[in-house]
């Protein structure tokens, strides 16, 4: 019995240790042939791009018919200039005759000038740095065989067209096989010794451990030397490539009658026109930690299997089947939608993922604790200086004392209004009670975007209604998202006016399930209104109100959508709340991994904030 | 003398001042928005103030009523931009929400609430913390996921898969709750009688529970149609975008055109006031009781 429970186990670990470091090795050595594949498209680019550089306008369609000239592969080549609006070369079949180039665009070719001017656009954000950094070479798959690239042609140092390329796909390098021969020696192996050692289970256990690792070792070894040969493979070819399209071009600029010579050291280069790291980082470096965790798995699922995990597992999950059967979708969404993604984001909060690098393996890209330590080691909030206390508005701790201010400030106008509301509209016998009630409800109904939008309108240093109000009062109007205090007022005002209606029906609800005899009997005692209302009233709202408030504080806490959308942070970021610079750090800096460890230290916040109050109020007791 | 002793002693009238006061501070913004569509320009102001504007034309501009009014905006609005296009996108992405979200929700809830098993708790707990995790906490593993790996960007699927999911844990604790007010006899008689578990469910149990199943739909309904910043984040493409998107769109940016936000926000928003000032009070029952007693 023990028997086959271990070696059913070695078996299960084998099996995932072993495809696991196969799907690993076979996504590096995948990535390996595309990253082949587009570095030798774009050497081509390169080259064709240099050539048409240097034969300048007139001669470019000479050349570039000498260069196309005998290559299959070569399927099309155009350049089109954007200062003359027109197509400087090309080599497609259709474009003769009439059509041949050089020629002015057509109306049916106006996709190739939009093309050239975001690559144009492309270059120069680039070069001032303003904005995220985009590509200045598109490539995309034109259909299965063939590749269309299209790359800026620059002469003089300015961008003047674009030089475009269809190539037939070259598909090399292939899949590495599964690493059958240790895993089959290590299951014969393992059911050997554990058929020779039948009255030692601990031994057999053992062996069968030394076996797995020993497998798996073996295994990510070969996987290594697979990947470090297919870079080295890919590295010689591209250079390869680059000297023979030398050769072409300069032998096509001599055939154009415009001899120079090209450079083709510059052309190995990735799709930012940044030049291929000549000393790439081995295409293994990644995978040492990855094995390591696939082995550590295969070995902890060998372990839990051969001590009789898995069997109880099972009797469990039979036993239950029904109430499984009926989580088990919503389980699965939630994994793979929530609880996936959050351990993601928390992994990816150790590394220094941005747009460059987010298809890399997080490996590769794992940089510790650097990120915290930056975000929390910025202590520098407040500065003396001669001028007096400067804010630096961009630390964290700036941000978390402005949220803490927002959250509590909010909420407390948000209990107060609502409860002074919820009292008067309890009283008995109040005239139009139904109509009021109704009307308060409205700003919880409005999608709070909507609120959103509509307070920005109504702030609006113009034409805003409220700087009207303020003039009509005979005051002089605001620039209300110019300075921190007056852009957060803004805000309170937007969330103030969506927040008391919630707070005023939860308290409302409350009130109205007191029974009157209560007052009454207090009545009878002699006890003054004031007298009621504390050791009635609000002992009664308590249980209602305490987690309304709850709930309040950590919508507050995380209001997106008022701060985003109505101060959007200004000025220069005194009104940001902890998500917004996070989600501003993600989605307009491009710096992944360091949002995603400001939202990790976000999340440890609320957690402990939702543990204390859990503590205080014992809300999940009696589950 | 009498409405002294019919309100127990206070006098009516400032509270009828203080409520005054509040619902003017409450429905001005809305009437604002209002006279916003219906004034047929795109402006912001509510009125054109002359050179010197005299005290008069100060407060006329501040009245939330239209100078002119019209149905431009609305009419321009649905034919002019593509707003239709956002409010289907909208709908569709809503609707196919309440769907998924709804069908999850119930089948867990029943669980959590019928069966004790191992991971009971557990999974109860994981819920409970999930609501913790902020929206943009999981936006950037998300952006990552749906539509860098999955491609899903520009799609309605992805935002749909979404939405069913971050709702799953507010809709499990809900109906949960609701369950178990159910007595349990009424199931323990049908099991007698034979039936089998996925019988008491559908024949039993959701018909009893109607009104929990509707509350739970109308608040994925809401999740979908109401969401701004995923859908801002996925949606890239224009034709793609969501109504609150879209929205956003006419006036983000350099963009200034109120007319249509206006206009665009009525259309959008009046069915959702009407479905909540009917069903607010399930809500809010379903909000504190999930707090309370867990």
């Amino acid at each position: 019995m023990t028997f086959r429970r271990i070696a059913t186990g070695l078996i299960a670990a084998l099996l995932v240790g072993g495809g696991l470091l196969w799907l690993l090795v076979g996504l590096g050595a995948a990535a390996e042939n595309q990253s082949r594949e587009q570095r030798e498209a774009v050497v081509t680019l390169r080259a064709a791009t240099e050539m048409v550089g240097q034969a300048g306008a007139s001669r470019s369609q000479a050349a570039a018919i000498a260069f196309a000239a005998g290559r299959p592969e070569l399927r099309v080549l155009r350049v089109v200039n954007l200062e003359e609006r027109s197509l400087e070369v090309s080599t497609a079949p259709e474009d003769t005759g009439e059509r041949a180039a050089p020629r002015k665009l057509q109306r049916d070719e106006k996709a190739l000038f939009d093309e050239a001017q975001r690559l144009r656009t492309a270059v120069a954000t680039n070069r001032e740095g303003s904005g995220p950094p985009s590509q200045e070479i598109a490539i995309e798959e034109a259909n299965h065989e063939t590749l269309a690239l299209a790359g800026p042609l620059e002469r003089d140092g300015k961008v003047v067209g674009m030089v475009r390329l269809d190539l037939a796909r070259s598909r090399s390098g292939g899949v590495p096989w599964p690493p059958l021969l240790p895993l089959g020696l290590a299951l014969g192996l393992g059911i050997g010794a554990g058929l020779a050692l039948r009255r030692w289970p601990a031994a057999q256990l053992v062996v069968a451990g030394v076996a797995l690792v020993g497998a798996l070792a073996w295994a990510s070894w070969e996987g290594q030397r697979d990947l470090a040969l297919r870079a080295q493979q890919s590295g010689a070819a591209v250079a390869a490539r680059a000297t023979v399209e030398a050769g072409r071009a300069t032998a096509a600029l001599g055939t154009a009658g415009a001899p120079a010579t090209v450079t083709p050291a510059a052309w190995d280069t990735d799709l930012f026109r940044r030049p291929w790291p000549s000393v790439a980082a081995p295409a293994g470096a990644g995978l040492d930690r990855l094995a390591l965790g696939a082995g550590v798995l295969a070995l902890a699922l060998l372990l839990w299997w051969g001590l009789g995990g898995a069997a109880r597992f099972w009797q469990t999950l039979r036993r239950h089947r029904v109430a499984y059967a009926y989580t088990l979708p919503a389980m699965l969404g939630m994994l793979l939608l929530v609880f996936f993604p959050f351990f993601y984001g928390l992994a990816l909060s150790f590394t220094n993922a941005n747009i460059y690098n987010s298809n890399k393996p997080i490996s590769e890209i794992w940089i510790g604790l650097q990120n915290f330590k930056e975000i929390l080691g910025d202590f520098s909030f407040i500065q003396r200086t001669a001028g007096g206390v400067v804010f630096n508005y961009a630390s964290f701790y700036w941000t978390l004392l402005f949220n803490i201010v927002w959250t509590i400030s909010n909420v407390a106008y948000g209990v107060g209004l609502g409860l002074i509301l919820a009292l008067i509209l309890n009283t008995k016998g109040l005239a139009l009670r139904p109509v009021y009630r109704v009307l308060l409800i409205l700003p919880w109904a409005m999608p709070n975007y909507i609120t959103a939008l509509i307070w920005k309108g109504m702030f609006h240093r113009q034409f805003g209604v409220i700087n009207q109000i303020i003039q009509m009062a005979g005051g002089t109007p605001l620039s209300w998202f110019d300075k921190p205090f007056t852009s957060f007022l803004t805000v309170f005002a937007t969330n103030g006016w969506l927040s008391f209606p919630f707070m005023m029906v939860v308290s409302l609800g409350a009130l109205q399930s007191i029974p009157g005899d209560l007052y009454e009997a207090a009545r009878v005692d002699g006890a003054t209104r004031w007298q009621q209302f504390r050791s009635i009233t609000l002992p009664s709202l308590r249980p209602a109100l305490v987690p309304a408030i709850i709930l309040s504080v950590i919508w507050t806490f995380n209001q997106f959508n008022i701060i985003y959308l109505v101060s959007e942070g200004e000025p220069s970021g005194s009104t940001e709340i902890l998500i917004t610079g996070a989600y501003k750090l993600a989605f307009q800096q491009y710096r992944y991994g360091y949002a995603a460890a400001y939202s990790t230290v976000i999340f440890l916040i609320l957690f402990a904030y939702g543990t204390w109050q859990n503590h205080v109020t014992k809300a999940t007791e009696g589950l | 003398m009498s409405d002294r002793r019919r309100t127990g002693g206070l006098p009516q009238l400032p509270m009828h001042l203080l409520l005054i006061v509040v619902t003017i501070y409450t429905i001005y913004p809305a009437l604002w928005v209002v006279t916003i569509a219906f004034s047929g320009q795109q402006g912001l102001a509510l009125a054109t103030l002359p050179e010197n504007p005299t005290l008069g034309d100060r407060v006329r501009a501040i009245l939330p009523w239209p100078e002119h009014l019209s149905w431009a905006n609305f009419h321009d609005v649905w034919t002019e931009q593509p707003f239709g296009r956002w409010v289907l996108n909208s709908a569709v992405v809503a609707a196919a929400t309440t769907v998924v979200g709804v069908f999850l929700a119930c089948t867990a809830a029943y669980a959590f609430s019928r069966f004790r098993f191992p991971g009971r708790r557990t999974g109860l707990m994981s819920f409970l913390v999930s609501q913790m995790f902020p929206g943009t906490l999981m936006l950037i593993p998300l952006y990552i996921i749906v539509v860098k790996w999955l491609g899903l960007g520009s799609s309605r699927i992805g935002l749909v898969l979404v939405y069913a999911t971050t709702s799953i844990p507010f809709c499990v604790w809900m109906l949960k709750g609701y369950f178990d007010t159910i007595p349990k006899e009424l199931e323990e008689s049908a099991l007698m009688d034979g039936a089998s578990p996925a019988t008491i469910f559908l024949r039993i149990i959701l018909p009893l529970a109607k009104p929990a199943v509707a509350v739970t739909a109308l608040f994925s309904f809401m999740t979908g149609w109401n969401e701004f910043i995923l859908a801002a984040t996925f949606m890239d493409k224009e034709t793609m975008y969501t109504a609150p998107v879209g929205l956003r769109f006419f006036v983000g940016g350099f963009s200034q055109q109120w007319g249509y936000f206006a206009a665009g926000s009525i259309i959008v928003t009046v069915p959702v006031v009407v479905l909540f000032l009917f069903l607010q009070k399930y809500l809010v029952s379903g909000l504190t009781a999930g707090a309370v007693k867990g």
